[in-house]
């Protein structure tokens, strides 16, 4: 085992860090604090736009599909630290999506979609939840049945973040009706403007956008199914893995901390110094052996991905450890700050703009999404230590 | 950065499971004659080379059989000339004890307080040159046993030195203590008894390097600590798989599962923390930081391991037919003696090198 990044990761982290020092600019910040992603045209597109352009959207593909060859430790590295600044990185269909594809896809399949998300041209919604079909998504009921050259899709998805901004949707469909649940299940691209798609907005606790998306006899060429019919299934668990992967490197965290460890030196309204309270520095000091672990968890995850292994058991362990961590930081941050605490986000009075505020209601999601935790343990449980599923 | 075992740490920890997995045997002669004693010591000392990362493969392994924790008074012992020196000392003590011909034990920090590595003995410098120690070192590991122990004395003008000293000497009073588990530790007095040996060529010891002796220890002990929660992990996953009630194995009911699967989850942060730890130690660092990251997620999670497989296995772990409680004893014993998680916590309170990388990040990233 290594510790110590070696000279190419650390050139490479370098200049991540120079990219960003040169492109997160005020207006850039501004923008996300107001609209988060959902200003079309702005700074946040212009900011694609060149991450793009570096072939960042590509870095961890092979060569031959206009990828930069480079491993997922890089990935990683780049993740936490966009992450760590609160810019938009890569996002899961370059981090998730695109592997799948290339694993799975057909020689159509790769040479229609990849060079367009490498490029940040096409972006994917996750059509996967339905509202009967959440944690139990083999259930799942969209239908879609070929017509002469066409799938025709019939269904409704739910959860389905960034369809208003996404080019496409990664759906996941019904396409044998009489195959027993996972065994009837494959994966279509469908363009996001396809007539008879509609998005239905819905807001979640912490602002954040989501939608309902409805499919009425949307058609799409058979082209659009992705690999062979009726494996969507093996896809699909294999891209949920890499996404819990990608969604849960700690630089978020690490930067929530590093912010509260200055707030807590601070004298509050009332004059007193949060961190003059043993119990606040015991657990600020939990909180740094917490945050250290998940960003060791993230490494491990990544070189083992960098080995070819999909590491299925350490991202369920590395998911439900930062998820949780990430809730704990967040109520950390309003008990040191007390009744400060409570000041809302982008209110200007609020320390550090409300940001623990803002996390207490963000972090439920990371818990409960990509995966509930639940399920996660069972996971760790089943397939970690060989303990007999209970009839899922 | 690569956080996968080598095949050369795979294959070790593979001889060691074999070797350490013949119950009832002492394995002292085995361990010294397959060259673990000497792990992490320079060859030129008579050691086995390689670095404390292959020496933290053997205590996961040791954690995990129960090797006798003698073993690791003499490893610790060793590695304190090691780190402490000077050239004459380590040429003197380390062929023997790397070879596991001498037994030693080291009394260089508190018991309760591994970062507290204040001298326990008043140390008197004679005319022709010698020194004297005098005072008490409390909880000394195996010195019932072991035949040296390297111990720090402060002379009459507050300067920190490092001695070798026969526990078998005159002056020397071993009294045993009866701790949890049998384990074997004493209260030694020390009556103005003539020293073998002063480390680092007689010069004072500095901090640093005492601090980082004592946190390879306890980096160690936390690897050692992971193999115990990893033993009663699998042998926990292994009963509740046989056992059956309401007509199917309890590993069958979610309940018992998320207690496994929490248990896989703490241990995995602790061996990674500290893994981190033992490499940064064998790469030179103090790390202190790494140190008491890894004790605060190792001692609880070992402890808790061992508790909750306690619940698992019902009465039919509790009773002493079962030996599941000489983990658990291990488990507590080994996460008390040095400071638990509430202590190590503080360690990180007094670490500059964090206070500074916090302030560099923000810096760099135009924070608050």
């Amino acid at each position: 085992m290594d510790f110590d990044l070696d000279a190419d990761q650390l050139a490479w982290l370098a200049e991540v860090r120079e990219f960003l020092r040169e492109n997160v600019t005020d207006a850039l910040r501004a923008e996300i604090a107001e609209y988060n992603l959902e200003h079309p045209g702005g700074e946040v597109a212009a900011f694609r736009r060149k991450l793009g352009a570096k072939g960042w959207f590509g870095l961890n593909w092979p060569a031959e599909y206009g990828g930069l060859g480079l491993g997922a430790v890089h990935l990683h590295l780049l993740m936490s630290e966009f992450e760590y600044w609160g810019a938009p990185g890569p996002d899961l269909t370059v981090t998730s999506i695109a592997p799948m594809i290339m694993r799975h896809g057909t020689e159509q399949n790769k040479r229609e979609f990849l060079p367009l998300i490498a490029r940040g041209e096409m972006t994917c919604a996750l059509g996967y939840s339905e509202p009967d079909a959440g944690t139990d998504l083999a259930s799942l009921r969209t239908r879609a049945v070929r017509d002469g050259d066409e799938w025709v899709i019939n269904g409704s998805k739910i959860w389905n973040s960034g369809a208003q901004r996404s080019t496409h949707e990664w759906l996941c469909v019904r396409t044998d009706p009489d195959a027993q649940r996972h065994r009837g299940i494959s994966v279509i691209v469908v363009p996001v403007d396809s007539p008879g798609v509609r998005i239905r907005p819905l807001i979640a606790w912490s602002g954040y956008r989501t939608n309902e998306v409805f499919f009425d006899d949307v058609r799409v060429p058979v082209t659009n199914l992705i690999g062979e019919e009726n494996r969507g299934w093996a896809y699909i668990t294999g891209a949920l893995d890499l996404e819990r992967g990608a969604l849960t490197n700690a630089g978020d965290l690490r930067r929530a901390l590093d912010e509260l460890q200055v707030l807590a030196r601070m004298p509050r309204r009332d004059g007193s110094v949060p961190i003059d309270n043993p119990a606040f520095r015991r657990r600020l000091a939990q909180a740094e052996a917490d945050v250290e672990v998940a960003g060791l968890m993230g490494y491990e995850a990544s070189s083992m991905l960098a080995d070819g292994v999909i590491p299925t058991v350490e991202v369920s362990v590395e998911k439900v450890f930062s998820s949780e961590l990430r809730q704990g930081i967040a109520d950390l941050g309003i008990d040191l700050l007390g009744a400060e605490g409570l000041l809302a986000h982008r209110n200007p009075e609020a320390p550090a703009g409300g940001r623990f505020e803002k996390l207490y209601r963000f972090a439920p999601l990371m818990r409960f999404g990509g995966g509930t935790n639940e399920v996660l343990r069972d996971v760790i449980a089943q397939r970690g230590h060989g303990m007999p599923s209970y009839g899922r | 950065m690569k956080l996968i075992a080598t095949q050369d740490d795979r294959d070790l920890a593979a001889m060691l499971r074999g070797l350490l997995g013949a119950r009832g045997a002492e394995p002292w002669d085995a361990l010294a004659t397959a060259g673990i004693f000497g792990l992490g010591i320079p060859e030129e000392y008579g050691g086995s080379g390689g670095t404390l990362s292959e020496l933290g493969v053997f205590a996961r392994e040791a954690g995990r059989a129960l090797c006798p924790l003698a073993t690791y008074s003499t490893v610790l012992a060793a590695h304190a000339v090691l780190m402490l020196g000077g050239e004459e000392s380590r040429h003197r003590w380390l062929p023997d004890l790397a070879a596991g011909r001498t037994s030693a034990t080291a009394a260089l920090w508190n018991a309760n307080d591994a970062a507290d590595v204040t001298p326990a003995l008043r140390a008197d410098r004679e005319p022709d040159g010698g020194w004297r120690l005098t005072g008490t070192a409390d909880f000394v590991n195996d010195a019932e046993t072991a035949g040296l122990v390297v111990v720090s004395g402060m002379d009459a003008s507050g300067r920190t030195l490092g001695f070798v000293c026969n526990l078998r000497g005159p002056g020397v009073t071993v009294r045993p203590l009866t701790l949890m588990g049998g384990h074997r530790a004493s209260c030694v007095r020390f009556d103005d008894v003539t020293v073998d040996d002063v480390l680092n060529d007689g010069k004072p010891l500095d901090r640093n390097q005492l601090r980082r002796t004592a946190n390879a220890a306890v980096a160690l002990i936390s690897l050692d600590l992971v193999g115990v929660g990893e033993a009663v992990l699998d042998r926990t996953v292994a009963y509740t798989t046989l056992r059956h009630q309401f007509g199917r194995p309890i590993a069958s009911f979610q309940a018992a599962q998320h207690i496994v699967a929490d248990m896989h989850i703490s241990l995995s942060a602790a061996r990674l923390a500290a893994q981190s730890a033992v490499f940064r130690i064998g790469r030179g660092d103090t790390a202190v930081r790494e140190t008491a990251i890894a004790r605060m997620h190792s001692a609880t999670a070992a402890k808790w391991a061992t508790l909750d497989a306690h619940q698992l296995h019902g009465g039919m772990g509790y009773v002493v037919e079962s030996d599941l409680y000489l983990w658990s004893e291990r488990a507590r014993v080994l996460s008390t003696l040095g400071g638990g998680a509430d202590v190590a916590a503080t360690w990180l309170d007094d670490d500059e090198v964090s206070r500074a990388a916090i302030g560099e990040r923000l810096r760099r990233k135009d924070g608050l």
